[in-house]
Formats: structure tokens, C-alpha cells, sequence
């Protein structure tokens, strides 16, 4: 048992295709949480400036109520060729035959679902976060002839770093396990609109290999090496949370 | 500070709202269509409405099973959400009231487990349950649902608040465990066993991985694991009953979010004056 459990280690080091699941969420690191997070802090910032912005920020708020597995599933469908409410338009512009469920196009498809899904929550906790910046800082800063923008851009969003950061963290993590949107619009055979490739994501390919290659104590390691990646992350979001909390004491 | 290019932020926020709306709308419009109105691809609800036809057709799927899937879904959501959250608060007693031999290292283990994904969790607890024959069967949901260690986290969090001087008038007037837990203890953290209570529910109502790799026989399914197995006897989805599936199943979430917007929504108290 002891030296399986070695050899499953080592190949798993070994083997391409595990760690070229991680493309995606690579992809989802250094595209859709910087734009989200970013966007965020626009929606949060302005929060500030509207009329009725608590009417706004439950609209927002709202898609995080719908479970991924449901976001992704209608989404698919908004994109489909057959059930595509653009479609008319489509076709008036002369792209009738266009087809977006292609594994080209699925990362940027991913990229407007989680978009959908965590900006308005996220944004949520950007406000919080200006709101607890002292009314004095843009006040002097204003006095001194700054504009609003230059209030927004110099002053508070510097403050918002640590914040920011656990925001990033906290969606790192998220993005190594991603499963349940890549699974559904691609990995249940013929239910979904295309069909991926077992190792798209980490935790599909752990599924794939558990439960339809069965290399069960395979996968389990997979799994281990991918909570010992997501650990990484975690301990970082810990030790910030920490320094957090005690700056606001 | 004036209030300038307001107009300008008023329009953003406006055109948000659109992209955040309108998954909300398409569906909404959705669920009236039939299959060839929804090959149709319009910004308009079907006409004829089909909605009716879809609700008898989403219940009356392979012998009304989407009932049973419902029932499923709300016996582990609610169970998951009480037991999981009152064992919780039970726990985060204990760490408030007793010092004990490793409870320190009991709470760096609850608070590096509450990191653990739930991925790597599933796969032991498939030969867990496999072992003692309970494979495929509703305990395997409900039994992991019970556990919430990222809520017995929150709950110690939540009883260290409560000051101590509550705990001792307790304990003069002759107050048991059980009395101090009910009386003293549970009505001081009552917000927060809210928070948790919705949190849990929503969290296991939602958990589609865990029943996807223990569930294999459709009777024993939750409503989010079911409407991803509407097909028709070709094998196809039978998109204009998923599309209602998926409405039914989240519609007690947004009732939910809706009503308990003030334990849902991260925290702006405090900050607001």
C-alpha cells in the first residue's frame, strides 16, 4: 500500500495532463479576478454617487443567490445557436452560423458567468470597505482643489489594498477547485452543449479519474496536491484576515 | 464634495443592471416558451403561453419524481441547516466555557479544516460510505451536511463576544450547561445562528458535487442534481422542462435572499451612520 501510494505522488508530477488542467484557472487569476475585482471597485465607488443605490445593490447582489450549477446552465443557453435570444440579431447582421459554445470561446464564456455571478457581492464588500474610510480624507483632499475622480483614484482606492487583496485570495481559491460551471457547460456527455476534455479543470479531471478512468487512489491524490495548492492560498488569506483585524483595532 | 457627473454614474449603473438582470428576465420569459418558441430566440414571452404546460410537464416528468427530488432537497437543506448549525453553537460553547487539554490545537485544526475543499473531502467519504453499505442512500447526504466546520469556526467567534459577566451571573444563580446554553447563550448569539441557519441551508441546497459523486439512483436526488438529468428517452435535454426545473429550484433561494437580506448580505453595519 505504502509504495502505491508513492508511485500515485510521482506520477501525478509527471503527468501532463493534470497540470495542464490548471490553464483554466490560471486564466480566471489573471484575467476575471483582476477584471472583477476592478469592476467592483467601480460599482462600489459608485454606490457613493447614485440615487437609489440600494435599490442598485440588491440588483446586483441578486445573481449570487442562483446556484453556479443554474447560472451556468442558463447562460449556456443564452449563448447556444439554437435558444440564443440574439439570434434574430445575429442573423440581421448577417452571423446566423455564429457558434459560441467552442472550447475557444468557453474561457471567456466562464469569464462573463463568474462576472455575473460574484461582482455584485464582491462590490458589496467594496463598499463596506469606502464606507469605512473617514469622510476627512476626501474632504482634505477636496479642500486642496482635488476633483472627485482624484479623490476616488489617489485616496481611497489605495485604502481599499488589503481588502482587495483577501478578495483575491479568497477568489483564488475559488478558481483552483472551479468544477461545477466547466462541468456543466461541457462535461456531462450529451446534457451539456459541448463535450470538454476530461482534464479541463483540476477537480474535472479528479472527477474523470475517480469515477470513469477508475483510478480511484489516483485521483484522491490529485485531490490532496490540489488542497495542498489551495492550502498555499488559504494560509495567505488567514495570515491577511489576521493582520485585517488587528489593524482595526 | 459636489455631486458631479451624476447623470454619468446614473447611466453605468443603469447599464449594470441590465447585464445583472437579464439571465432573470430570459428565464422568466422562458419558462412560457415551448420547445420550437424557444428555438425562436426572441425578447418576448411565447405566445401562445406554454407555462402551465411546463409546470405539468416538469412534475409530471418520469412519474412525478421531480416532487420527490424536491422533497429531497428540502429534508437535507433543512436538516444539513438545523442540526449542522445547532451543533455548531453547541461547540462553540464549549470553547467559550471550558478549558480543556488541546484546545488549542483542536482550534487550529477546526480552522485549517474549514479551508479543506470539499473536493478532497468527497472522494474519502465515497469509500467511507461504500464500506458500511450506506452508498447511494439519503444518509450520505445528510450526514455531511450535519458537519459545518467552517460554522463551529463562526460560532466560536460568535460566543467569544458574549461577555463574561452574562456567564457568571448565570452560574450564581445555579445555572446548568443546559440553562446556560439555552438561556444565556443561544439568545446572545441569535443573529449570527441566523446568518449561519440561512447559510447552511443555501450551501447544502445547492451542492451539486457531493450528491453527483454518492447518488446514483434518481429517487434519492436533490432538486439541483435532478433538473441536470431532464432528458428525454433519446438521451437529449429536454431544454423548456429544465428551464422551469431550474426556476422552481431557485425560487425558494431567492424568497430566501430576499427575506433574509439582513443575515445574508455581507455587513455594512457599523459603518453606516
Amino acid at each position: 500500500m505504502w509504495f502505491v501510494g508513492l508511485s500515485n505522488y510521482s506520477s501525478i508530477l509527471t503527468d501532463e495532463k493534470f497540470w495542464q488542467g490548471f490553464g483554466i484557472p490560471v486564466f480566471l487569476l489573471l484575467v476575471q479576478i483582476p477584471a472583477m475585482l476592478i469592476l467592483a471597485i467601480f460599482i462600489g465607488l459608485l454606490y457613493e454617487r447614485i440615487k437609489h443605490s440600494e435599490v442598485y445593490r440588491l440588483i446586483f447582489y441578486l445573481p449570487y443567490a442562483i446556484p453556479a450549477v443554474i447560472a451556468s446552465i442558463i447562460w449556456s443557453y443564452i449563448f447556444s445557436k439554437t435558444m440564443s435570444p440574439f439570434i434574430p440579431l445575429l442573423k440581421f447582421l448577417g452571423f446566423g452560423q455564429v457558434q459560441l459554445i467552442t472550447l475557444s470561446c468557453l474561457p471567456w464564456i466562464l469569464l462573463i458567468i463568474i462576472l455575473w455571478e460574484w461582482t455584485g457581492y464582491t462590490s458589496l464588500i467594496i463598499y463596506a470597505a469606502l464606507l469605512s474610510i473617514p469622510k476627512e480624507y476626501t474632504e482634505q483632499a477636496s479642500i486642496d482643489g482635488a476633483n472627485y475622480f482624484q479623490a476616488a483614484f489617489y485616496i481611497k482606492v489605495p485604502l481599499l489594498k488589503n481588502t482587495v487583496l483577501i478578495l483575491f485570495i479568497f477568489n483564488a481559491i475559488g478558481a483552483l477547485q472551479i468544477f461545477n460551471e466547466t462541468w456543466m457547460l461541457g462535461g456531462v456527455g450529451n446534457f451539456s452543449l459541448m463535450t470538454l476534455p476530461p482534464n479541463y479543470t483540476p477537480a474535472m479531471y479528479v472527477y474523470h479519474q475517480a469515477f470513469n478512468y477508475g483510478a480511484f487512489t489516483y485521483s484522491i491524490a490529485m485531490a490532496l496536491i490540489l488542497a495542498a495548492i489551495i492550502f498555499i492560498f488559504s494560509f495567505a488569506f488567514m495570515k491577511m484576515s489576521a493582520k485585517v483585524l488587528q489593524s482595526h483595532e | 464634495m459636489r455631486k458631479i457627473h451624476n447623470t454619468g454614474f446614473q447611466m453605468a449603473a443603469i447599464l449594470c443592471s441590465v447585464f445583472f438582470l437579464f439571465p432573470f428576465y430570459w428565464v422568466v420569459i422562458s419558462i412560457t416558451k415551448d420547445i420550437s418558441q424557444l428555438y425562436e430566440g426572441t425578447f418576448l414571452p411565447g405566445v401562445p403561453s406554454h407555462m402551465i404546460d411546463n409546470l405539468i410537464g416538469v412534475f409530471g416528468f418520469n412519474h412525478a419524481i421531480f416532487l420527490r427530488w424536491l422533497g429531497n432537497s428540502f429534508l437535507f437543506a433543512t436538516m444539513g441547516a438545523l442540526l449542522g448549525t445547532f451543533f455548531a453553537a453547541l461547540a462553540g460553547y464549549a470553547f467559550r466555557r471550558y478549558a480543556f487539554i488541546g484546545r488549542k490545537l483542536l482550534y487550529i485544526l477546526i480552522l485549517g479544516f474549514s479551508m479543506v475543499p470539499a473536493f478532497a473531502t468527497v472522494l474519502p467519504l465515497f469509500i467511507i460510505f461504500k464500506n458500511i453499505g450506506l452508498l447511494d442512500t439519503r444518509w450520505c447526504i445528510i450526514i455531511p451536511s450535519i458537519v459545518n466546520i467552517f460554522g463551529v469556526y463562526l460560532m466560536i467567534v460568535y460566543f467569544n463576544q458574549i461577555p463574561q459577566e452574562l456567564f457568571d451571573a448565570a452560574m450564581i444563580d445555579g445555572a446548568g450547561d443546559a440553562t446556560t446554553f439555552f438561556r444565556v447563550g443561544l439568545p446572545n448569539i441569535l443573529s449570527g445562528f441566523t446568518t449561519l441557519l440561512l447559510l447552511s441551508f443555501v450551501g447544502v441546497w445547492n451542492n451539486y458535487f457531493l450528491p453527483l459523486v454518492l447518488l446514483n439512483s434518481s429517487e434519492q436526488f436533490p432538486l439541483i442534481l435532478g433538473i441536470t438529468t431532464i432528458r428525454s428517452l433519446q438521451g437529449f435535454p429536454i431544454y423548456n422542462l429544465v428551464i422551469m426545473g431550474a426556476f422552481i429550484t431557485t425560487l425558494p433561494l431567492l424568497i430566501l435572499f430576499l427575506v433574509g437580506q439582513r443575515f445574508l448580505a455581507p455587513q455594512l453595519t457599523g459603518a453606516i451612520k
